[in-house]
Order: C-alpha cells, then sequence, then structure tokens
C-alpha cells in the first residue's frame, strides 16, 4: 500500500475512479475449457484483469515425498506474466508475494475438493495473470474454482473470491489498482457460498469489526453474481451442443 | 426432467444415496459436472474421472518391464502392474495391452491381471465419464462402429479406446463425436447418418 501525503481524491460525489458506485463490482466474463491438454480450464476477464487458470490431474504425486497417502495432495502455481503489470514481475521465478498467493489459494481449495477419494495423488492448479490491474488473486480464485469444476474433479462447492475496503469513510468491493494502492484498507475474502463459509481472508491496513460487518453483506451480494456467472461460464459449453440439436426427436433408446 | 448440475448444487431436500453425489444436514449435492434426472434420481456426468474398480477391464501401455513386475501407464494417478507370473505373454515396454483389475492394494495401485497385447493400431483418450456412452446400452453403440467400419475396437474404463483395421479415421470421428454430444438427444440416430455418410 503506497501512503503518500499527496493522496488521490478516489471517491467524488459517491462515484469512484471508474464511475462505479460503492457496491458495484467490476464487468466480468468468465469462459470454461479453453485449454486442450488441461484437465479443466478458465479465462477470466474481470475489470483489465486477464487470467487464465488451468487444472491437471489428478496424477501421481512427484517427487514422491510429497505424496499423502491418506488424500491427494493440491499444488498451487501464481504467476504473474511479465508483461502482465507496469511493474517488474515474473521474470526470474515466483517471487515472496507470488509463493504468498500460491499458498493461500491452494488453501481455499483444500476446503473444497474431496481429496480422500484419490490418496497419493496430486492435483496442480495453475493461475497465470496476463494482465493485471488489482484484485488479481480474487480473480484467480474464481477461475481456478472453475478449471477445477470442469476438470471433473470431485466438489463440495464452487468457492468465488471478491475484494472488500475502505476508502476514507466508505466502504468499497472488488478494488482496482489505484484503489489498492491508496485505500486505507484492503481485504481479499473468498467465500463457499453453499454453507457461507470464509475460506480466505488476508487484511492490509484497518478496518473496525463493524466495517468488516457491512462489507462482508455487501461482498455477499456481489458474491451472488459471481457464482451465477461461474455456473454460467461451467454450462455454456455444454448447451451450447444440446441446443444445436434441440429439434430432434428424442428417439433415442439409449437416453437415459 | 433432465437438467445439468454443477458441484455443489443441491439435487434433493431429503438424504439420498447417489453416485458421486454427497449428503450434508439431510440434503443430497453433487459433486460433480453432470447431468441429473429428477425422476429417475439419477446422476450422468458430464465430467469425471476413473476410479479402479476389481473387474473393471482396461488398456495401457506398459512403462517399464523389469524382471517379475511390469509397471503399466493408465493414464491415471495410480499405476498398474502385471506380475511376471500371471502372463505367458513376452511384454515389453511400449506395448499396448488390455487387462482386467484383479485388486487394488492398499496404496491404490492397480494389480492387473489376464493381460493380452494388442498389437498395432492406435490409442484415442477420450474422458472416462463418456465411455459408458461410448459403449452403448449392451455395448450395442461400440457393436454397431465395429461392424459398420469393420474396425477391431478395444475400449478401457480408464478412458483408453484402442482401434485397429478398418475405416479407422471414421470410427475416430464417431467416437469423438459420441463424446462432445453425449448429453444430447438423438445422439444414435446421428451416428447412424454419420457412418452411412462415410461409407459411400
Amino acid at each position: 500500500m503506497a501512503k503518500s501525503q499527496d493522496k488521490p481524491e478516489l471517491i467524488i460525489n459517491g462515484k469512484r475512479t471508474d464511475g462505479r458506485a460503492p457496491e458495484d463490482l467490476r464487468p466480468i466474463k468468465i469462459e470454461s475449457g479453453l485449454l486442450k491438454n488441461a484437465a479443466g480450464s478458465a479465462y477470466i476477464e474481470w475489470g483489465n484483469n486477464r487470467i487464465l487458470a488451468g487444472v491437471y490431474g489428478p496424477r501421481e504425486a512427484l517427487p514422491k515425498h510429497t505424496s499423502d497417502p491418506e488424500k491427494a495432495v493440491i499444488k498451487c502455481r501464481y504467476q504473474m506474466a511479465p508483461f502482465s503489470s507496469l511493474e517488474e514481475h515474473g521474470r526470474t521465478g515466483p517471487n515472496r508475494r507470488a509463493i504468498e498467493i500460491s499458498k493461500v489459494t491452494k488453501e481455499v481449495f483444500e476446503n473444497v475438493i474431496i481429496r480422500e477419494n484419490f490418496p497419493g495423488s496430486e492435483i496442480s492448479i495453475f493461475v497465470e495473470v496476463l494482465q493485471s490491474d488489482g484484485g488479481t488473486r480474487a480473480a484467480g480464485i474464481t477461475a481456478a474454482a472453475v478449471a477445477l469444476a470442469g476438470s471433473g474433479i470431485p466438489m463440495t462447492d464452487i468457492p468465488y473470491a471478491v475484494s472488500i475496503g475502505k476508502i476514507g469513510e466508505h466502504i468499497v468491493i472488488d478494488l482496482n489498482k489505484l484503489e489498492d494502492n491508496y485505500s486505507d484498507a484492503d481485504v481479499p475474502i473468498a467465500f463457499s457460498p453453499r454453507l457461507g463459509k470464509i475460506v480466505l481472508l488476508q487484511m492490509d491496513g484497518n478496518m473496525t469489526k463493524e466495517e468488516v460487518s457491512k462489507a462482508l453483506v455487501m461482498a455477499k451480494d456481489a458474491g451472488a453474481i459471481i457464482s451465477k456467472l461461474q455456473t454460467d461460464a461451467l454450462k455454456a459449453p455444454y448447451l451450447k451442443i444440446s441446443e444445436k440439436y434441440k429439434d430432434e426427436a428424442p428417439s433415442d433408446p439409449q437416453q437415459k | 426432467m433432465q437438467r445439468i448440475v454443477v458441484p455443489g448444487e443441491r439435487l434433493e431436500d431429503k438424504p439420498l444415496r447417489i453416485d458421486e453425489a454427497f449428503i450434508d444436514d439431510g440434503k443430497t449435492y453433487s459433486t460433480i459436472m453432470s447431468m441429473y434426472d429428477d425422476e429417475k434420481k439419477v446422476l450422468v456426468p458430464l465430467e469425471g474421472l476413473w476410479y479402479p474398480r476389481a473387474g473393471d477391464s482396461v488398456v495401457g501401455v506398459i512403462q517399464e518391464d523389469k524382471f517379475n513386475v511390469l509397471i503399466v501407464d493408465l493414464d491415471s494417478p495410480y499405476r498398474g502392474l502385471i506380475f511376471a507370473k500371471d502372463t505367458n505373454e513376452d511384454l515389453v515396454a511400449g506395448d499396448i495391452i488390455e487387462a482386467t483389475v484383479k485388486e487394488l492394494d492398499k496404496t491404490k495401485t492397480v494389480i492387473l491381471g489376464r493381460p493380452r497385447k494388442l498389437a498395432g493400431g492406435k490409442i484415442l483418450y477420450v474422458k472416462p465419464s463418456k465411455v459408458g456412452r461410448i459403449l452403448g446400452k449392451g455395448n450395442s453403440m461400440i457393436k454397431q462402429l465395429s461392424a459398420e467400419t469393420q474396425t477391431y475396437i478395444v475400449v478401457g474404463m480408464n478412458g483408453l479406446i484402442w482401434m485397429r483395421g478398418g475405416k479407422i479415421d471414421l470410427c475416430t470421428e464417431a467416437v469423438i463425436m459420441i463424446q462432445q454430444e453425449a448429453h444430447t438427444s438423438g445422439l444414435t440416430n446421428r451416428v447412424k447418418s454419420l457412418l452411412e455418410m462415410g461409407k459411400q
């Protein structure tokens, strides 16, 4: 968080720098199943963020000592492409920030994947940020969840993530890069919507208990929209094929 | 009425024992992308993985040939093993085989029995969740494919399909079509017309 004396005014007349109201999300577009070699994949456009997520496995856990005889292990790599932002990223492999985000992403999915079904194996999740504009870990988790669901790996839920924050007196959600840098607090948060459980919560800055409660309500409202987009993205490739043949008589004796 | 469900989507408000579903707080939820039939209460997977079970017939490629054991790649997290005492055939690394799952050991290594070498031909990788549709009810679909194209086909439950001879390209095209359109109705008729068109 860049704190400076000449902090820009981020909210004027209740509108944010990109014209959104405090409770508005940026436009989101999700596509599922783009990569043929991966078990599951997803591409997300979240505002100016462009993120590609791929899932491989379950496959034999290598090196062997990383495997767990009771359940599958999840390995995650979050990486920003060297050309993804104005700053230096990813030229010399994962940096401290990338390692941290990989770890928290992995822990999000440890909560929802039924790992006991595949003892001794590994599931690899790759999140590649092609273009970044704040909130990439949230967008990455949202995309990776779609990729996982599309891969056939059994899960109890499809999690989503969104960031909440505070700019001056205002509680806002889905912060962009500029707001992220000059805000008073930035809290990426991931939900498991079926149970309403929080599976990721990190806080940068300060917020009071009341402010967090208020922000959580906003995040859950926005989450309903994100969840819907995830589900639609997963169903779209199948509905496209069904639509093509919907007029045909269901004369198929094999159809269950 | 069939509908597409996603992981975590509620299927029933009561606890029901359904394959690939789980029960939480007295309600039944799906764990994978699938078609759910509200009347028959069955989940037909759209995306899914192969869980080895004793009795499954599989197709694999021999990875390593050791003194008393052969290690088989089954395109799954677990390796297949064939003990030398279970086979009289001279199998070496790179051979394609058809075998039956005899048992699973504690670490889920798949012990295979009755291996048979499949010489020549080619392997097609499909989604394990679509194997049932490729076989068809009472193996009707695969019998039809085999008869129409004169191709010798062996289907492994693990999602590997081996084919040799006949109109192999037409057969491959048909299998890929079945895989892509497995969830639609009227598929048998479309496969039939594809095969008839290919014949001419």
